[in-house]
Formats: C-alpha cells, structure tokens, sequence
C-alpha cells in the first residue's frame, strides 16, 4: 500500500526512467481501482491515521525543494539531496535553522519547517534513489 | 458520496467491480481538472497533479506550442544567452507524466456548468479548474502606448518575440544613443527586473557602445533591493545608467512613436530605444471569467489559491492578489505546488501539508555579480504575509557574490526542470 501512495504522489518521478514510469502507470490503470478502493476501505476502518502519511508529507515538502534541487541526483550548480543519510539531513537542517551554516536561501527554508517536517523530508530524500542521471 | 457498509461491501464483490469498470471506461470515475495556461504556475499545477495521475484526468491548454521564460531573458538582451535556451515545450508534461495538452485558446469558463470552451476545440467539462493567465498590460495608462505602438517601443514583459525585438533594436542603437526603461507602479510582475535590465543592457553597451546611456524613468520612488542595485551600477557601470524617481519627473505619462519622444509629468526625453514597461493588472482571461476584483487582481484563498469570486476555479501566478508575496516565477511555481496539493486533497482524501510558501530571485548585476532573497511565507488573515526576509547585502565578497552566479545557474536548470520535466 505504501509503494502505492509513494507512486501517487511522487513529486521526484522523474528519478525513474521514462520506461519505468510508463509500467508504473500502466500497473496502476489495472490495478488502480482495485488499489484505490481498498485503501478506501482502509481509511474507514482505520479512520485515516498512519497510512503512509509520512510519505505523503514527505513528497509534499519535497516538491518544495525542488524548485532548486533536481531529485534526481544532478548537482550541477546546486547540491543533489537525495539519497542522503536521514541523521546528516536533519542536522544539517538544524545548522540552517540556527544560522551555523551560512546560506540565505537555506536559511529561510529551514526556518519555515518544523521538526517533524524535517523529520518527513530526511525519510522520504533518503529513500530517493540517486542514480539515473537522464535528461 | 456517503460510506454505507453495503457499498463498502460491494467493493469486495466481483459484481461491484464490474460496474466500476463500465463507469471507468466511461470516464465517470476519474476526477477531471483542467488547467488553462502553459506558463510556470500551469505548468507546474499540471505537472504535480498529473504525479497522481491513477486518479485524476489533468488536461492543460495552451495556445503556444513553446514557453518561453521571463526569468534570465535579461541574459538574452546581454548577449549572454540564447533565446532558444530560454524556450521549453510541453512534450515531457504528456509523455512523462499524462497530462493532456491541448493547444488551444480558452474562450470563456462557466464556473456554473463546470466547462471551459475553447476556440476550436469545442468543451471540456471540469471538476475544479485552474487558471494561470499570467499579467495584461494597461493600455490605457500612458498615452500613445497601445498595442500596435508595442512593435516601435517594445515592452518585453512577456518573453519572446518583444525581448528578441528590443534587443534587435539595441543592437542596432548608435554608439552614444539613449535607451530609457519605463519601470512600472507597483505591483508588477518581477519587482528586480526593470532594474537588472539596466545592469545587463550596460553591460551589453560597455562593450560594444560604451558611449551610451541608460535612463529609468520609474513611476515609484523607491524600488526593490535599491541599495545593491545603485551600488552596482557605480562598480560595473559608473557614469552609464540614471534612474529618475517618480517624484522628480512625475513618472511617463505619454509617448510618441514616430519620434520616439517620452513624456512626463514635466520634461520631454528624445530617446533612441525605449523599453515601456506598463502598469499591469490579471491576465485578460481573468478579467473575461470575472476572477479578478477592483484592483485588477484575483482575490484567492491563500490555503487553497481558490478564486473569492468564483468557487471551484483556483488561480495561481503573477495573476493574483498575492499580499506580500511578489509577482516571480519562484513565487509562482510555490503557489501552483500548494494549489496543486489542495486540489489533491479535495479531490482525492490526501491529507495535505500546511502550504509552504517561498520565493528567491537571484538577480544578475553583472557576469561574475549576482544577488538574491530569500523569503517564506504563511498565510494570514485571508492574505499573505511574509514571515522570514533574507536579502543580500552591499560590500558582500566577490567570492560570495561569484557562488550566487553559479547557483542562479543551476537554479535555472532544477526549476525548469521542475515546471516542464
């Protein structure tokens, strides 16, 4: 069910190849009502808390990032963030925050996140996978 | 739709998926959002609701085949950058991610019947749709200047064949010649760039025809990041560029086109190329689909960037009544994500994020001198207000100012890439 939500709501797709993308798709128009009623189902019964919510808010805030940071491992006048260590992420993060690390930008990003937010981010970028470098 | 245990239990049955099937193939389940506007914020909407694209139909119309970008035409009146590098299509938004591109013009929306008509292309029907009509220019605010007068005095506001027509005009200015930039009243759409305009027309003439000046007859009295700007001007350009405030001349009030005469309130430029930058207000499809208020502007929903005035339609961009948030590609492209976000959540049960709303602008001073800001947002009072506000500072090291060149170049890259794929 994760990987479903993952797939839906993935900001950083283009992290996977085209060819790959389109099976995802294709899986998904056969199996997508099926899918999408049971997990359906399972908001009622469990009253729509713990599923996969993290990954959800995670891609959500990731789409933030990428208005500057491909993710999709280019780092071409600006660091690639993904597949980073979760722990190095968010102490780096904190280094924004306080001003310790010295970036404006960066700054004012991690000012608006809250802990958890960041906590979010640094589970869903870690989980980015970091190697195709197609154009 | 109201949960019964019998329809839930109907999910589970072979029978009930069948007849989910049938209103599959005809369409009936997939939510429809139609996005009419193929710039940053459209482009952007399209392509993070498509992410979900198991559930949604996401169609984009746009007339032009090709988007070119605003943001670093500047580069292209320097001499720095090509045209064609500026310019993105929308084949990856379709092939990478299903959006329906339709290239077509939006004749009218009917926010009653839930339709969007086009000019050749008949109806489609909608569930919520998006609007991103970018800026119209106020043709009537300075005498003489109307449309047909924008093929003597370009504006080049909209990127594309008014930037190429300016910058064919430089070209062909005689060294010693004046070239005046008419900035606009506020707000307009990107608040630094009349002004690095200015740096990179100089520095395009301080090779090429260093005899000649830059005047800005401004309309405001004071403008964004005016203290590195004016620093910058007296480090790479001294002597080139004056900029005349709105107190002084009492801003353009008319224009000659034969004569390429400009005047104010109190004076008569003769000019050699004029650039007018008129005031602006919503896009026009805006104004037609009544999205737009008094000020000219769309009054939104800052947590859904719904339209005030016309429920179901959401609004994003340059277009809209942003509070503090200024008129940017940056800007925009944040909107467009929250937007996106919240039509996910209203029509498929996401549960979404609080809207993080930012822009930065990396302004080009010169070749190796850049700046930018940095600001986040929130949501307050039905507006929004800026929260943190980082800018870059006067006597900044070289070293420093060299990094933010850099950086605005592969900023570039990410974030077309994050609009068009």
């Amino acid at each position: 069910m994760t990987a479903v939500w993952v797939a839906l709501f993935d900001a950083g797709s283009e992290a996977r190849s085209a060819a790959k993308h389109r099976r995802t798709a294709k899986a998904l128009r056969v199996g997508e009502i099926i899918v999408l009623f049971v997990a359906m189902g399972m908001l009622i019964l469990t009253g729509n808390r713990g599923m996969a919510e993290g990954d959800s808010l995670g891609a959500q805030l990731a789409a933030t990032c990428a208005s500057c940071h491909r993710l999709d491992g280019h780092d071409k006048g600006i660091p690639s963030i993904v597949g980073l260590d979760q722990k190095e992420f968010v102490d780096v993060m904190a280094a924004f925050k306080s001003g310790q690390r010295s970036s404006q930008i960066m700054h004012a990003i991690a000012l608006s996140l809250n802990d958890g937010e960041i906590a979010a981010l640094a589970a869903y970028l870690a989980a980015q996978p970091t190697g195709t470098k197609q154009r | 739709m109201t949960w019964t245990r019998r329809k839930f239990g109907c999910f589970a049955g072979a029978g009930c998926l069948a007849a989910l099937g049938k209103r599959a193939a005809r369409g009936q389940v997939h939510a429809r959002v139609v996005v009419v506007g193929g710039g940053v914020g459209g482009a952007t909407v399209a392509r993070y609701l498509a992410a979900s694209a198991a559930t949604l139909d996401v169609t984009l119309v746009e007339p032009k085949e090709r988007y070119t970008t605003c943001f670093f035409s500047n580069f292209y009146l320097a001499g720095l950058r090509s045209l064609e590098s500026l310019s993105h299509g929308y084949e990856k938004l379709a092939q990478q991610y299903g959006v329906k591109v339709i290239h077509d013009t939006v004749t009218t929306i009917d926010p009653v019947a839930k339709t969007v008509a086009l000019q050749v292309g008949g109806k489609l029907n909608y569930d919520r749709a998006v609007v991103a009509p970018g800026i119209a220019f106020k043709f009537d605010a300075i005498e003489g200047y109307d449309e047909p007068a924008t093929q003597v005095l370009p504006h080049a506001w909209n990127a594309g064949p008014q930037t190429r027509l300016l910058r064919e005009q430089l070209e062909s200015m005689e060294d010693g010649g004046v070239f005046a930039i008419a900035a606009p009243p506020d707000p307009f759409r990107c608040p630094p760039g009349p002004y690095e305009r200015a740096c990179l027309v100089a520095y395009y003439f301080k090779q090429f025809k260093p005899r000649a000046k830059i005047i800005i007859l401004d309309a405001k009295d004071t403008f964004f990041e005016q203290d590195l700007f004016q620093d910058a001007w007296s480090r790479h350009y001294p002597g080139m560029i004056e900029w005349l405030p709105g107190q002084f001349t009492g801003g353009v009030k008319s224009v000659d086109v034969k004569t390429r005469m400009i005047k104010t309130a109190g004076e008569t430029f003769k000019v050699s190329v004029a650039n007018i930058i008129p005031p602006q207000m919503a896009g026009e499809l805006a104004q037609r689909v009544g999205l737009s208020d008094k000020s000219g502007w769309c009054p939104i929903d800052p947590m859904t960037f719904e339209s005030k005035l016309q429920p179901g339609i959401h609004v994003v961009g340059d277009a809209i009544g942003s509070g503090e948030m200024p008129k940017s590609a940056f800007a925009t492209n944040s909107q467009a994500k929250a937007c996106a976000f919240a039509i996910l959540a209203s029509l498929t049960g996401i549960e979404r994020t609080e809207p993080h709303l930012f822009n930065t602008c990396f302004t080009i001073l010169a070749p190796n001198d850049a700046v930018s800001d940095a600001i986040n947002f929130k949501p307050e009072a039905g507006s929004i207000k800026i929260k943190d506000i980082f800018v870059s500072q006067v006597g900044e090291s070289d070293e420093l100012r060299r990094d933010v060149v850099r950086a605005a170049d592969g900023w570039y890259a990410a974030f077309t890439h994050d609009v068009f794929g």
